[in-house]
């Protein structure tokens, strides 16, 4: 699934065709992608090494409002993709937070050229990973610092936002569920009990404690009714140092930022299983209702004998009955087809003449 | 629990097995028409009683029988909203392909989850005992499809919850 990876495939097709493209040529696209995402492709024919990406996109704290220039941190993050291909230029192309430039020569052939255009991709998940990366890289300060115990609301799809807690020695992320139908709620909830329970034995023990409760939490005290209005409960990680050392911070930043997705997949993917289950039983049920019926194909197997009682058994009962029926109508005509006016009377006749010449005899 | 499951399908079978004598009857009211009359219910003697057996208050049978036709009404037992919504799905697959049935009724009856129409041309065609056998048999499968769905559901959360935790760790 796109959503899962972080290269924007898209993006990555773009740049893999400019960078294999035989000939230089001029290159000018604009696309925009899920999340309010917007990219601007330039490349000329004159400077063909040269490739110039712009990105536009909501920060997680901003929801869909848009800055104009990223933070600091965000920008150091982006400086360490690919340093020898990748430079900032300041000030970024109008319309846009971030203008990058590209220098395809430096990219070594080979395999190694797919793997730096896909690091290159992925510039938007770096920039929307960067904000939460810093939250979650001071959990374990003690500090009572500014803003502690307050929730932050971050948004990364429209209409999704979560909210994360900072508090002594963990970080909690609280993701507030809702679904469009009554099914998907129920599926849904289902998982988050699974979930909880999962995340309580011993094979799951140093995940991030899970809790789900169809109730706001307490920490979100004070939020907007309309945020905490939800029909699929919070479900809340609790973030410590453990899970925030070294290359475990980008997987569980990237988990965090999309758990509503793996929720929906989860939930369509079941649906999907439901639905291929009750047609495989359909198909069962459909079998045993044909065998009520299904008498001649039996009949024609069992019965061997005469042929003209095996041509009589082949017919079902119904049918049986009914050539009855027929065959004695048949008769019936048969016995009065020669029904003529005086017949009875002449055969009356004949028969006690012939009786009374047999007794002559 | 597998007893009493035993009794309620072997009490319904004996009531099938009673009310299942239809013949041919053309519609009284309207010229060459020839209808359900469980359906109509337009003249009450062409009715018998309507036979309500309950295993509990959760699982009952209805079955409503005519001179022409007899129609089985069943209540699913629906134990929390997992079986409710997976119930409620495949029997509304199942109603939906009426027509692959024949003895299956596309809405069923009001104050339960399936019904079957069962009139004097499905005797006719198909034999009395297997029909009776098919219903049976129908419950039955309907009980354990539910069960297995709702298992099933469970074991895959369980199963992605795992794999999704483990990514943390």
């Amino acid at each position: 699934m796109a959503c899962f990876e972080r290269a924007s495939p898209a993006l990555k097709e773009i740049l893999l065709k400019i960078y294999r493209a035989e000939r230089p040529a001029e290159f000018d696209h604009q696309m925009h992608e899920f999340g309010s995402v917007q990219y601007h492709v330039k490349c000329s024919a004159s400077d063909p090494h040269q490739t110039y990406l712009s990105i536009s996109m909501p920060l997680l704290s901003q929801g869909l409002q848009f800055t104009t220039r990223l933070p600091n941190h965000t920008l150091d993050m982006v400086k360490g993709i690919c340093p020898d291909v990748v430079e900032i230029i300041e000030p970024p192309k109008d319309g846009y937070q971030l203008t990058l430039r590209l220098n395809f020569a430096r990219i070594p052939h080979g395999k190694v050229s797919t793997k730096i255009i896909t690091e290159i991709s992925s510039v938007q998940a770096v920039i929307l990973s960067s904000q939460l990366k810093e939250m979650l890289r001071n959990v374990d300060s003690q500090e009572i610092s500014q803003g502690m115990y307050k929730a932050i609301k971050l948004i990364y799809h429209p209409g999704e936002p979560f909210y994360v807690i900072k508090q002594p020695a963990k970080i909690t992320a609280v993701f507030p569920m809702r679904f469009k139908e009554n099914t998907d709620v129920i599926i849904a909830t289902a998982f988050f009990q699974e979930l909880v329970v999962v995340g309580s034995t011993g094979a799951c023990a140093k995940a991030p404690h899970c809790i789900w409760s169809p109730i706001p939490p307490p920490e979100l005290r004070g939020e907007p009714i309309e945020d905490l209005s939800t029909n699929g409960g919070f479900v809340s990680f609790d973030i410590t140092s453990r899970h925030v050392e070294g290359k475990k911070l980008d997987k569980t930043v990237w988990n965090l930022l999309n758990f509503y997705t793996f929720v929906k997949y989860h939930v369509k993917s079941t649906r999907g299983f439901i639905h291929r289950r009750m047609r495989m039983r359909l198909g069962n049920l459909i079998e045993i209702l044909q065998n009520a019926g299904i008498e001649e194909e039996q009949i024609k197997t069992k019965v061997q004998g005469f042929k003209y009682v095996r041509k009589l058994a082949r017919f079902s009962k119904p049918k049986i009955v009914k050539r009855r029926c027929n065959f004695s109508k048949k008769l019936k005509r048969i016995r009065s087809r020669l029904k003529i006016h005086g017949y009875k009377l002449i055969s009356y006749l004949l028969s006690s003449y012939y009786v009374t010449s047999q007794a002559t005899y | 629990m597998a007893n009493t499951s035993r009794l309620y399908l072997t009490c319904i079978r004996n009531t099938l097995e009673a009310a299942m004598c239809l013949q041919n009857f053309p519609c009284q009211e309207v010229e060459r028409h020839n209808k359900p009359e469980v359906e109509l219910k337009t003249s009450p003697e062409l009715l018998l009683n309507p036979v309500l057996i309950c295993r509990n208050e959760a699982e009952k049978c209805l079955i409503d029988s005519s001179i022409n036709s007899l129609r089985i009404s069943l209540k699913v037992k629906q134990a929390d909203e997992l079986e409710n919504i997976l119930t409620k799905k495949f029997l509304r697959f199942l109603s939906m392909r009426a027509e692959a049935f024949q003895v299956l009724r596309r809405k069923p009856v009001q104050g339960y989850d399936i019904s079957f129409l069962v009139t004097n041309y499905h005797c006719e065609e198909m034999q009395k005992h297997k029909l009776i056998d098919f219903i049976v048999q129908f419950m039955e499968d309907i009980d354990k499809e539910i069960s297995e769905l709702k298992l099933s559901v469970n074991t895959r959360g369980r199963l992605v919850a795992t794999e999704f935790l483990k990514q943390f760790i």
